[in-house]
């Protein structure tokens, strides 16, 4: 993984962080900070104070383990969220992007942040209402239904302008829990590099917005542009 | 210039008295100490919180998702995980601070070596002539006892030593400085440069202190637009890295870490003879001496400290005769709407870090309407704003489903690629006018972890900010319309336009006011107290006004000048060494 990151940024001009120092050596007269040593090193008695370098500050890695959902909800969890993100042929599925691990860890830390449980209840009533309603109409839980039946259910609280009134608390709790979703995924190392965001890294010569991407946005200023999402564009001299 | 053999005499005889002694170490503290130790004083300056040095400590590079909760912010990390500040924000544990009825002030500390000069937005925008004579030109607030004139080869000093890039425009009360070149705008920079256009607001390189070129054995930004971690290699203005740390090489600078200063000590003779302070490590109260005491622990602490050094000579806290320390705090006038640009969707991916912070900004453009009595409401604001293709952290892409119609599935992915990059967020930050209903004072019921009486805030926005607030929403609708698109968040009057709370925009300047009259100020033009001769103020607390222009450089600028005139009275004999 580490090395497919490196490699996209190289692919895009990029500079990946192992040759920073490289970069920054040429500009810079103190050979300190080739050496990694800080440019200004007498600093006296007070090094006893440094508090909490950055490496120390890093999250343990190892298995997660879980802190908000049960194993059924955990099933329906992985469910819903590959589901929302696929795998496609760009990158890989939202469970892939441990994305429920992040759902679960998200709760959890929003309930001690915020001092109440509200996004608790509404994902937890949520899924609840999945399972209700699948059992109900498929007698099997959600993470059990087929393809086609998921569809049905989710069919009628994914799309919020047209969603029936008696689901629109499901609507809120689908919004919630797609946001979720995106957000874990679009910030994992997976969904970083599916954007992708070409940032992080040392760039030794700043040019500003590439001429090429700006032809683009030049010609859509002059003829109009219609996208995925909001208005068409009219031609800007109008 | 400092009677060095009269000092070692005094060490003898009695604990050791510092020519100066300095309280804090931020942007005012930090250029005291700079420009006093280049002078030959011996020095000791306290810092409230832990020692900080960017070329270790920085977290520059680091990425969300190997942090706790994919970097989110948090009541102990207000800007996020990797932000620099390392103990501080709205709330220090164990250092509260209380609000009057019907006030909500919010007051930020950043309790570590350079305070927030680690982590800030490094904007560095030079007050122009109309700012120091605001009461004269529209009859509101005060004016300053000095003029941009005078304050102008100081802004040439601390811009040549910290670093700022911008560019010449020429623009009305928008002065330009000594600049590094700018850096060339991002892609959604110049789509929102072209709406401005369109609508005659002007859109120019933005100004701030990161360094574009190498100067003074620093290198040069590598943009990864990270400022907000501190940098790695000193690539932008902090305290430490410009100011502190070089002056220790000269060998009259010392710093104590973990020294919460408590109060100014005074002699009997009214004169200001150290400072008391709280040794955090060891919870014992220590004193040093000096025969000036220089504060600039932040506008608000140092209002604190002095309204705390209670004395014979001064019941109501050390230069205090007038009752004024503490009143007319101001912050800045904060509010923002956001916009989504279908323009910008689907576009080729590029990498749109830059420095850390915006590359073009809108001066204040309305000058002439306001002289002509046109405008709704008093005084300016600038307008920033920033987007684009940054670093997916939590919550990036969420309310999807207000642009896409909601869905799920291949569609969807495919789709949120392309709306990635497609937001821009617009911030005015405009003047606020000093008011009555706008002051700090001590809370007698109330103390902190260290015994120190803490601060009691009043807070009051009048109809002024309130209509600027009003303006600046509708101008950044407007803005977002003009290119095409939706706005994604705005507020209207029941959310008082989404004005900002009082310090939370985090620019507290005022509550030790300069002033040509001892009457009706607490200091004179050169921050030395009215009262005390030998007390002196660097940090914003003599602010007399808060222009749109965020304060950093001109506590830079106005500092050198107090530090100069120290060193100068020392030399002419007018202040005892």
């Amino acid at each position: 993984m580490a090395d497919n990151q490196e490699d996209i940024r190289e692919k895009t001009g990029g500079v990946s962080r192992r040759n920073l120092f490289q970069v920054l050596g040429a500009a810079v007269p103190v050979a300190a900070v080739l050496t990694g040593r800080p440019v200004y090193a007498e600093l006296g008695e007070h090094h006893a104070h440094l508090p909490m370098a950055a490496a120390a500050r890093a999250i343990p890695s190892g298995p997660y383990t879980r802190q908000t959902f049960d194993d059924q909800q955990w099933r329906t969890v992985s469910v819903l969220c590959d589901l929302i993100i696929p795998a496609d042929d760009r990158s890989g599925s939202a469970t892939q992007a441990k994305v429920p691990e992040f759902i679960d860890d998200w709760i959890a830390f929003r309930k001690q942040q915020d001092g109440n449980e509200n996004l608790q209840a509404l994902i937890f009533g949520g899924l609840m209402w999945l399972d209700r309603e699948s059992n109900e109409k498929f007698e099997k839980p959600f993470a059990d239904a087929s393809p086609d039946q998921q569809k049905r259910l989710l069919d009628r609280v994914a799309y919020p302008e047209k969603a029936a009134k008696e689901d629109h608390a499901w609507v809120r709790f689908f919004n919630e829990f797609r946001d979720l979703t995106v957000s874990g995924f679009f910030s994992s190392k997976m969904g970083v590099a599916d954007l992708p965001y070409l940032g992080n890294t040392a760039v030794a010569e700043w040019k500003g917005c590439d001429p090429k991407v700006w032809a683009v946005i030049e010609e859509r200023m002059k003829n109009g542009y219609k996208g995925v999402a909001g208005p068409a564009v009219k031609p800007w001299s109008a | 210039m400092f009677r060095t053999e009269q000092n070692m005499a005094q060490v003898k005889a009695s604990p050791k008295t510092y020519d100066v002694v300095i309280v804090g170490s931020g942007a005012g503290g930090g250029v005291a100490a700079q420009v006093l130790a280049n002078a030959g004083a011996k020095i000791c300056m306290l810092e409230a919180g832990a020692w900080f040095d960017c070329t270790k400590q920085s977290d520059m590079f680091g990425w969300p998702y190997d942090a706790p909760h994919r970097a989110a912010s948090t009541h102990e990390k207000p800007f996020g995980y990797f932000d620099a500040t390392l103990l501080g924000g709205w709330e220090v544990p164990g250092e509260p601070y209380t609000n009057a009825a019907g006030s909500d002030w919010m007051w930020w500390r950043a309790r570590m070596l350079g305070g927030r000069t680690n982590h800030y937005g490094r904007i560095s925008l030079r007050m122009g002539p109309y700012d120091f004579k605001p009461y004269s030109r529209d009859g509101k607030g005060f004016d300053w006892p000095i003029t941009y004139d005078d304050l102008a080869p100081y802004y040439d000093k601390a811009e040549e030593l910290i670093g700022v890039f911008g560019s010449h425009e020429g623009l009305e009360n928008t002065p330009d400085g000594k600049f590094l070149p700018a850096p060339a705008p991002r892609g959604y920079e110049k789509v929102v440069k072209a709406a401005s256009d369109k609508l005659n607001i002007p859109c120019i390189p933005s100004r701030l202190a990161i360094l574009t070129r190498s100067i003074h054995g620093r290198p040069a930004c590598h943009y990864c637009a990270q400022c907000g971690r501190s940098c790695g290699v000193n690539a932008n203005f902090n305290s430490p890295g410009v100011h502190i740390f070089p002056a220790m090489k000269t060998g009259n600078l010392e710093v104590r870490s973990n020294a919460m200063a408590r109060e100014v000590l005074v002699g009997p003779d009214g004169m200001a003879r150290g400072v008391s302070y709280v040794d955090k490590t060891t919870r014992k109260e220590v004193s040093v001496y000096g025969k000036i005491v220089v504060l600039a622990a932040s506008c608000c602490e140092t209002a604190r400290i002095m309204l705390n050094s209670k004395s014979n000579q001064f019941p109501n806290g050390i230069a205090n005769s007038t009752g004024l320390v503490g009143r007319y705090i101001m912050d800045t006038v904060g509010s923002a709407v956001s916009g989504f640009f279908p323009i910008m969707q689907d576009l080729p991916p590029e990498n749109e870090d830059g420095v850390g912070g915006m590359h073009m900004y809108m001066p204040w453009w309305l000058y002439k309407e306001q002289k002509a009595n046109k405008m709704p409401f008093a005084r300016g604001y600038h307008i920033e704003f920033g987007g684009g293709r940054h670093q997916p952290g939590a919550g990036v892409l969420s309310g999807s489903e207000r642009l896409l119609g909601g869905g799920y599935g291949a569609e969807l992915k495919q789709n949120l690629r392309k709306i990635y990059g497609a937001h821009v967020g617009f911030s005015g930050r405009g003047e606020m006018i000093p008011n009555d209903d706008s002051y700090c004072e001590i809370d007698p019921n109330t103390v902190d972890q260290w015994g120190i009486p803490v601060l009691r805030f009043h807070f009051k926005w009048s109809d002024d900010e309130l209509l600027q607030a009003k303006h600046m929403q509708e101008t950044f609708k407007e803005i977002i319309e003009t290119a095409g698109g939706v706005v994604t968040n705005s507020h209207g009057p029941e959310k008082r336009w989404g004005i900002s709370n009082g310090g939370q925009i985090i620019h507290e300047v005022g509550a030790t006011k300069m002033g040509a009259d001892p009457k009706t100020s607490v200091l004179n033009q050169y921050c030395q107290a009215w009262d005390c001769k030998n007390l002196f103020i660097t940090d914003a607390a003599p602010f007399v006004s808060n222009a749109d222009k965020n304060p950093t450089l001109t506590i830079s600028a106005l500092g050198w000048r107090t530090s100069e005139y120290i060193a100068d009275q020392v030399k002419k004999l007018n202040v005892k060494v």
